[in-house]
């Protein structure tokens, strides 16, 4: 898959979180890998389809979880990943692509995305591709986000 | 008919047997009750009940900070509140913690069901539609396709999805759906059904060997197979356009999966091979 398909996703985040508190998260790796992502902990699968059909994956730790959810719900403690901790999650991935699609609109490709999917759990893995898929991790405040991008 | 659920908040027990009395012979099922605040919102996270009654006077604190902490969790909770005493400051109180209906006591049976009823009218029309649309078509098609595909008969039925998760130890195929309605299907089984599902997909005798990742990647294939036509028979008979996702499959154990803001159906098929589900969800609003 193209690496310019990258940039809708990061530049998303890039324009979304500080909006929502957080520094201007910084990319600070990138790569390839191929077929299925290990969770980190905390995975929500957003699916797009229409002029570019795959999958987003936004993966990230139990603490970064908690992190970040805190910092959304206006640093109220989030000492567990509650209910309102993990909507608040949800919400944010579902900006993020919405975001992301706006940008992929940009480059020609018109996408309309799914309801996002928070999975929890130890050591799971998910398949998002037959092929190979893009990852990004960000730093957050100190936090990594991990961005598993994978289109057919 | 769809059976609404309903949580009964009050710390008398002769309270809650006089409303589960009212509602014995209606659409309302009277899933828990509670005698005071902490238990009923232990109670309303656990069964995630479709309306509640509160009583105004529980013991460790008011119906109305009892409401408060309801809609904390769950801010579209629908609450009754029924109190022996109805003044304009105690609604407006009310009113603030969310509250939109107020009853007195004691209660007249057909306005504690006008009140629920009125309450949960969009839950019920909402949730008829979806399955009419939708739910009916996939159920259809699960039965057909597991018997094209693997050639087994199954019992299929199906319910709306309780609770803030759905737990999955085997195998999640999760597939986006995307148009009007947006929302996302997931088909699942656990490890000893996905292992003989996959050998009669490919048709494989049951004791020769599979690996597990093969196994992953013939339910996957089926999943696929099963939300495409399903979509695809809505679209001809709805004149919809709605479109799936790639697949993305977990395997595990205990994976939880988030149910948030969506009204959800699970349509599960009892086979010979084990059941297999079919959890599919709407995003509330569609």
């Amino acid at each position: 898959m193209e690496a310019k398909l990258v940039n809708p996703f990061v530049d998303a985040l890039v324009a979304v979180m500080p909006q929502m508190g957080f520094d201007v998260p910084k990319r600070t790796g990138i790569g390839v890998a191929s077929q299925t992502c290990t969770s980190l902990g905390v995975s929500i699968i957003v699916g797009f389809t229409k002029g570019l059909r795959g999958n987003v994956v936004y993966n990230m730790t139990e603490d970064a979880a908690k992190f970040i959810a805190s910092k959304m719900m206006m640093g109220m403690p989030v000492d567990d990943l509650n209910d309102m901790a993990q909507s608040a999650l949800s919400e944010m991935s579902n900006m993020l692509t919405a975001n992301a699609a706006t940008n992929l609109a940009g480059l020609g490709y018109e996408v309309d995305i799914s309801t996002p999917s928070l999975t929890v759990g130890q050591d799971f893995k998910i398949k998002i591709s037959n092929e190979n898929y893009l990852v990004v991790k960000m730093d957050l405040g100190g936090q990594m986000m991990e961005l598993n991008i994978a289109v057919q | 008919m769809q059976r609404i659920k309903v949580l009964v908040v009050d710390d008398s027990r002769i309270s809650c047997a006089m409303i589960a009395d009212i509602l014995k012979k209606t659409n309302f099922d009277v899933v828990a009750a509670a005698s005071n605040a902490a238990e009923a919102v232990e109670k309303y996270r656990e069964y995630m009940p479709d309306a509640v009654t509160m009583d105004m006077n529980l013991p460790d604190a008011n119906g109305i900070e009892c409401s408060r902490r309801i809609r904390e969790i769950d801010s579209g909770a629908r609450i009754v509140m029924i109190s022996a005493m109805k003044d304009t400051s105690l609604m407006m109180q009310g009113r603030e913690a969310g509250i939109t209906s107020f009853l007195q006591k004691p209660i007249v049976p057909n306005d504690l069901i006008d009140a629920l009823t009125f309450l949960c009218q969009e839950k019920l029309s909402q949730i008829g539609q979806l399955k009419e649309l939708y739910v009916k078509s996939f159920a259809q098609v699960l039965e057909k396709s597991l018997f094209g595909l693997v050639g087994v008969h199954s019992k299929v039925s199906t319910e709306v999805a309780s609770g803030h998760y759905l737990e999955v130890t085997g195998i999640a195929v999760i597939i986006g759906l995307t148009g009007t309605p947006t929302g996302r299907a997931i088909v699942y089984m656990d490890h000893e059904t996905m292992r003989k599902f996959a050998r009669a997909l490919v048709g494989k005798e049951p004791e020769d060997d599979m690996s597990d990742e093969d196994a992953s990647d013939a339910v996957e294939e089926a999943a696929n197979i099963i939300i495409g036509h399903g979509a695809s028979v809505i679209n001809d008979l709805k004149e919809k356009e709605m479109r799936i996702s790639p697949p993305g499959t977990i395997v595990g154990r205990s994976i939880r999966i988030a149910n948030f803001k969506m009204t959800s159906f699970r349509i599960k098929a009892e086979t010979r091979l084990g059941d297999v589900f079919l959890n599919i969800g709407f995003a509330e609003g569609e």
